[in-house]
């Protein structure tokens, strides 16, 4: 049986409202982390809620309930996070404990069920493995740790967290590479909150210009394409390629220019750069302009 | 100076720019628009930049051959739109001290302008077809 707990006692400082409460998409982003949790395969949830004194605490306390999960209402804030997790891992081992624990931030919008199916999956192969999922190497959220690790939080001292509970054990963790960049995100700030929500979705919409062949393959001078945040020039090409099939094989020949210059494949997108497909120039690669390079002064 | 232009390139203009008593050398490159290339014969050309970053290429040419070489003047002129047979369609302007930096210069930006600057050429072909050039092909035909 897999276990979860979502911390949800934070106070959202940065945010200057509750974060859980934050609707996307018309829902509460506690109602969909708690979704994504149980139709991704975990089969029981506790909820670390605000003290009832907190205005947030009763939303998201009926919130938890009406999805079936377990609440844990502390008479206080719990200091950090790492206490809500204890608190939420302390619930968790009064009955008959889990194998698995799936603990994460509770704030992070990317948490989908499939994701945490993939999680699970490699996690059953890999039973005493720390599975975390990654972008480019880069550690997303949230983390998969056998009960018996998790059980390890409560020995640790003060002022570390769930982060030196990994590094302890970093011979065990396993990276779960997947495509959405997005694991990596928190909602921490209202700057956050609208990036995700910008484009559809959280997808960040960019208009890339097109010249010479390619413009009269796709038939006009630029392609909108919608990325998710934090996608690279690799990303893009892929994406111009699957959208404008009639670019053919000069999408991988051509370069692409990011804020008129070139870039290279792994260089991340800022979300205001302007993009052109620059397809190979006329002088490319017949000339050997080479030859008289390091002759000067 | 840097520039794309729609207009016809001005040698006049050019060569005066590159005039300097510190000068013992003056070289100015044109690209002309021919008519035959491997046996097909052109009746015109099109060409067409990404403007903002063809000249901010062009500057940054600019800068690495001062660099490289002692110049005093650098004059880039390139045009676009279509050309008739042996119209110019490029000019790259040097002067300096000495005659050899000067050829070396104008011929390391003719060459390195040909290879990186956003500016794309599309023969007009007798036979009455039409070709962007982006060396590599045979590719971008749909479907291919």
């Amino acid at each position: 049986m897999i276990g979860a707990v979502i911390p949800a006692a934070g106070k959202s400082k940065r945010m200057g409202q509750p974060k859980l409460l934050i609707e996307i998409d018309g829902r509460a982003l506690l109602a969909r982390v708690i979704e994504a949790l149980f139709d991704g395969g975990v089969g029981r949830i506790v909820v670390v809620c605000p003290p009832e004194s907190a205005p947030e605490s009763a939303p998201l306390a009926t919130i938890a309930n009406e999805s079936g999960c377990e609440l844990v209402i502390p008479r206080e804030h719990p200091l950090d996070m790492r206490a809500s997790i204890e608190l939420g891992l302390g619930r968790l081992g009064r009955s008959i404990a889990p194998d698995h624990v799936v603990v994460g931030p509770g704030d992070s919008p990317a948490t989908t069920a499939p994701l945490i199916a993939s999680l699970l999956e490699r996690a059953s192969r890999n039973p005493r493995g720390i599975v975390i999922p990654s972008v480019g190497g880069r550690r997303g959220h949230p983390i998969v740790m056998p009960w018996a690790i998790a059980r390890e939080l409560a020995g640790l001292g003060a002022n570390l967290g769930l982060n030196a509970l990994v590094r302890g054990h970093s011979d065990l963790v396993e990276l779960v590479e997947v495509a959405d960049r997005r694991i990596v995100l928190d909602l921490d700030t209202p700057e956050d909150l609208a990036a995700w929500r910008g484009g559809a979705g959280g997808l960040v919409s960019y208009r890339v210009r097109l010249f010479a062949g390619a413009r009269e393959l796709a038939g006009k001078g630029h392609l909108e394409i919608e990325l998710a945040p934090g996608s690279t020039v690799a990303d893009l090409r892929r994406a111009l390629g699957l959208s404008e099939p009639r670019l053919g094989m000069l999408v991988a020949r051509a370069m692409i220019a990011v804020d008129e210059d070139y870039a290279a494949d792994d260089q991340a997108l800022p979300a205001s750069a302007r993009l052109a497909l620059i397809p190979p120039v006329s002088g490319g690669t017949t000339e050997t302009p080479t030859r008289s390079r390091g002759v000067g002064s | 100076m840097i520039e794309i232009t729609r207009s016809a390139i001005d040698t006049g203009v050019i060569l005066e720019q590159l005039n300097s008593r510190a000068a013992g050398a003056v070289c100015l490159f044109l690209g002309t628009v021919r008519e035959m290339t491997a046996g097909r014969r052109t009746i015109a050309l099109e060409y067409e930049a990404y403007p903002e970053m063809a000249e901010r290429k062009l500057a940054e040419l600019e800068v690495e051959a001062r660099a490289r070489w002692p110049i005093l003047e650098v004059v880039i002129v390139h045009r676009v739109g279509r050309l008739e047979l042996g119209e110019a369609s490029v000019a790259v302007g040097v002067n300096s001290p000495h005659r050899a930096d000067a050829f070396e210069a104008c011929r390391w930006l003719i060459d390195t302008l040909k290879q990186t600057v956003p500016i794309w050429k599309k023969e007009e072909w007798a036979d009455g077809t039409e070709e962007w050039i982006h060396p590599g092909k045979p590719d971008s035909k749909p479907g291919a």
